[in-house]
């Protein structure tokens, strides 16, 4: 895909957007969103429900930095399915309030140290600044060079949002990532076939079945 | 607290326990078995789920209850090791490994004789405690055999009775019969592999996989799915000792497998001898099982882990440790990798068993001429997955892209999406020499789950021998990724002097009770009652995966107790 896709893409949504035009399609769904949170009445059970909805873990203006940063890390662009389309902060959200509850804080400490650190470079959250500086922070903690990182280490988070952003776009739908085998899709990886043929097994080209997921239809199953 | 009488208590039913407790059993005689994990149930792997199986490593030991702590050296602080590739449920790692079963060379068993009469006493390394083991491959192969029909092996063979035989690995030690079962079926890694290597001059074949490529023994074949490496077997094609050798045990009628069970300590009596072990039950009662025999057949750690942890006033340096060598000598295979991209062909590696599908054995062992090279020893080279599977969870974590492409962002995004169905790795399996301060000991900081010192390693790999091992490897790797026809060909890093695959040490077997831990039926020179079992006993190991050789010795052990140790109890050497 060609830079100029991917920048007539971000015109697009930005635009769609009004205000938030230049930053990432992810950061302006979670402003969308929350703009409309604010549009509701307070207290009721509607935004109730919504509250439910925007995260079992995080709030919102975590959700924001999270889904900006994964969407930084595998971004979307026509055919080409990203973060965002795969839902991987949904994913994150989810298992911080399962599997991985033992790392609640480590993502607390650490989008408090990134939130920090985009304050003081750029004077704005990681979710509001435009790509390149997103970009810019991101290659910042990779490279260690955050100082406002103690513990987690910016290496550390960065490592962990990298790896959990992976998960959310490739392992099962199950676990609320990977959305309509987006992150499956990118790669063509055809999920779990329980049979590859010695044709197949042969074969040069691209394997054209469609991804099964193994839980979904296992759940389905029983 | 229970205290219960038996004949046989085995710690740990993995590879070599279970073969023992189904042999033992067999024979007659009353087994119960104490496993860490659990006993899953072949349903259980139907979940074909990267995300639990490979990634958060369900089958494995978690390492935050069950750490297992590593250091470069004796002046550093040790820490936690992030993935213990090893098993944690009744099967052991034979659930989620890779079925690679090899048997050793001819002189794998002899390394430091073999080296000194070829190349004099001058070319062993002098920091290395490279030594001898007390039996030769004529002694195992019988137990060879029966392990590969028993667990059903597929593979051909390339040395029938000294004749060499085309297709399969001319190199290796001579076998008496075929295979069971016909070679897996060749997938684009393993052509591709093929190819390239027939081009270079040299001989490569289907490596041995303990996967029936046929039914065998009420067992369905292979469908080649692609969750092999890091999972279960959704239909039991893989010969875990889950689906071989447990069911038999079972049918004896003579064994009792008590789950979830922790061991902390052997008991002894004044005399020395092992009278049973005693163990945590999942309930946190603490639990004794008294026996004649005891077994110890966990992981490589935890065999010196518990000897250490039942210290006697008769053993102060810990059980059956009158050597001082318990914990000594401590290896694991170094494993460069090199990575091939292709731009004119789909390769779909995650299709099929993904642990070494095809190898060639020229650099292996001293399978070459070593006069000039300034080191000892080899490796195998084989093609596989980047990660231990080939999904894109393990490929997004194990295929680190070429130098100048970054590891995420737009451009990585790219690279993944073009590649994760065009790639492949090229693996070798260096093998280590053993040296004395290559350690496991006690951890004085980090406890486990249950309150115990945790296993710590003391261990870098950065030897001299290792090192040019290295250097001398790399190259041929990427020689044979461009033979391949490779649009692109690159070094996957090194990481730190951390153990790689396949742990081996720590109880050493050896000819002499003075400088080894038990003798070659495993049993101990200290206490003639305890048998300690698996890879931890070898005393140097191979370019090879150690698992069909843990197994055979596992039989030899098995044979000597039913046939000789029974009759007349005491030391069989």
């Amino acid at each position: 895909m060609t830079k100029h896709d991917e920048n007539r893409r971000a015109f697009l949504v930005g635009a769609v957007a009004g205000a938030a035009a230049g930053a990432g399609a992810v950061a302006t769904a979670a402003l969308v969103s929350n703009s409309e949170a604010r549009t509701q009445p307070e207290g009721g059970v509607d935004s109730l429900s919504k509250a439910a909805r925007q995260g079992a873990f995080f709030n919102a203006a975590d959700a924001a930095t999270v889904a900006a940063f994964a969407e930084r890390l595998m971004p979307g662009a026509p055919g080409k399915p990203g973060a965002a389309d795969a839902n991987v902060l949904n994913y994150i959200d989810l298992a911080l309030a399962g599997a991985y509850t033992d790392q609640q804080d480590f993502y607390r400490h650490g989008l408090a140290a990134l939130e920090a650190h985009c304050r003081k470079t750029y004077g704005e959250s990681f979710a509001k600044l435009t790509e390149a500086q997103q970009d810019e922070t991101i290659r910042a903690l990779e490279e260690g060079k955050a100082e406002s990182f103690t513990w987690p280490q910016a290496r550390a988070f960065f490592d962990t949002l990298r790896t959990h952003t992976m998960e959310g776009m490739f392992a099962d739908p199950v676990y609320g990532g990977n959305k309509d085998f987006a992150g499956w899709t990118l790669v063509g990886f055809p999920g779990v076939q329980l049979i590859f043929t010695p044709n197949e097994l042969e074969s040069r080209q691209a394997f054209a079945r469609a991804p099964v997921a193994g839980l979904q239809s296992k759940a389905r199953s029983t | 607290m229970a205290t219960e009488r038996t004949d046989v208590v085995i710690v740990g039913v993995g590879a070599a326990g279970a073969i023992l407790a189904a042999e033992l059993a067999g024979a007659g005689m009353r087994v119960i078995a104490l496993e860490r994990g659990p006993r899953h149930a072949q349903a259980d792997f139907k979940a074909m789920d990267e995300l639990r199986f490979f990634q958060r490593q369900d089958t494995r030991p978690n390492p935050k209850r069950q750490p297992v702590t590593w250091r470069p050296n004796a002046n550093a602080r040790a820490t936690p090791l992030r993935v213990l590739n090893y098993g944690n449920q009744a099967g052991g790692g034979s659930v989620h490994y890779g079925a690679v079963s090899w048997r050793f060379h001819e002189d794998d068993f002899r390394a430091r004789s073999h080296t000194i009469e070829r190349y004099g006493a001058k070319a062993i390394p002098e920091d290395t405690s490279l030594a001898d083991w007390p039996l030769t491959y004529p002694e195992l192969e019988p137990y060879y055999d029966k392990a590969e029909y028993d667990l059903g092996v597929s593979g051909k063979a390339g040395n029938l009775n000294g004749q060499i035989v085309e297709g399969g690995n001319p190199f290796e030690a001579p076998r008496k019969r075929e295979f069971p079962l016909p070679p897996l079926h060749d997938d684009q890694a393993g052509k591709l592999f093929d190819e390239a290597a027939n081009k270079l001059g040299y001989k490569p074949f289907s490596s041995p996989h303990a996967i029936i490529s046929r039914d065998y023994k009420g067992r369905a074949a292979c469908t080649y799915c692609g969750f092999c490496q890091g999972f279960g077997c959704y239909n039991g094609a893989k010969s875990s000792t889950l689906v071989t050798h447990l069911p038999l045990a079972d049918a004896t009628g003579n064994f009792r497998l008590i789950t979830l069970a922790m061991v902390y300590r052997v008991n002894s009596d004044n005399s020395g001898r092992a009278t049973g072990v005693s163990y945590y039950g999942p309930d946190g009662s603490d639990n004794t099982i008294e026996a004649e025999i005891v077994i110890l057949a966990p992981f490589v750690f935890d065999n010196t882990r518990l000897l250490l942890l039942s210290k006697t006033a008769k053993f102060p340096n810990g059980f059956a440790n009158s050597s001082g060598q318990v914990g000594k000598h401590f290896m694991a295979h170094i494993a460069p990798r090199v990575f091939a991209a292709f731009d004119d062909r789909y390769v779909n590696n995650y299709m099929g068993p993904n642990a070494q599908k095809h190898s060639f054995d020229e650099f292996n062992g001293d399978n070459f001429d070593h006069k000039d090279v300034g080191f000892i020893r080899g490796s195998n080279i084989a093609v596989a997955t980047a990660g231990l599977e080939g999904g894109p969870i393990a490929s997004a974590m194990g295929l680190v892209p070429p130098p100048g492409t970054p590891t995420w962002g737009a451009a990585y995004r790219d690279f993944f999406s073009k590649y994760f169905a065009r790639h492949l790795v090229l693996l070798s399996e260096i093998e280590n020499l053993p040296y004395p301060d290559h350690i496991i000991d006690l951890d004085p900081d980090v406890k486990d789950a249950w309150g115990l010192p945790a296993p710590r390693v003391t261990y870098d790999w950065h030897r001299q021998n290792e090192n040019k091992q290295v250097e001398f490897i790399q190259p041929k790797l990427e020689e044979l990724a461009r033979a391949m026809g490779a649009a692109h060909v690159w070094r996957a890093p090194l990481g730190a002097g951390q153990p790689g695959p396949h742990p081996q040490g720590g109880t050493r077997m050896g000819s002499n009770p003075r400088t080894s831990v038990v003798n070659k039926y495993s049993q101990s020179w200290d206490v003639p009652n305890l048998f300690i079992v698996g890879s931890s006993t070898n005393p140097s190991m191979s370019g090879f995966n150690p698992t069909l050789t843990i197994q055979a010795l596992a039989y030899y052990t098995a044979d000597a107790i039913t046939n000789r140790y029974r009759k007349s109890p005491g030391p069989l050497v």
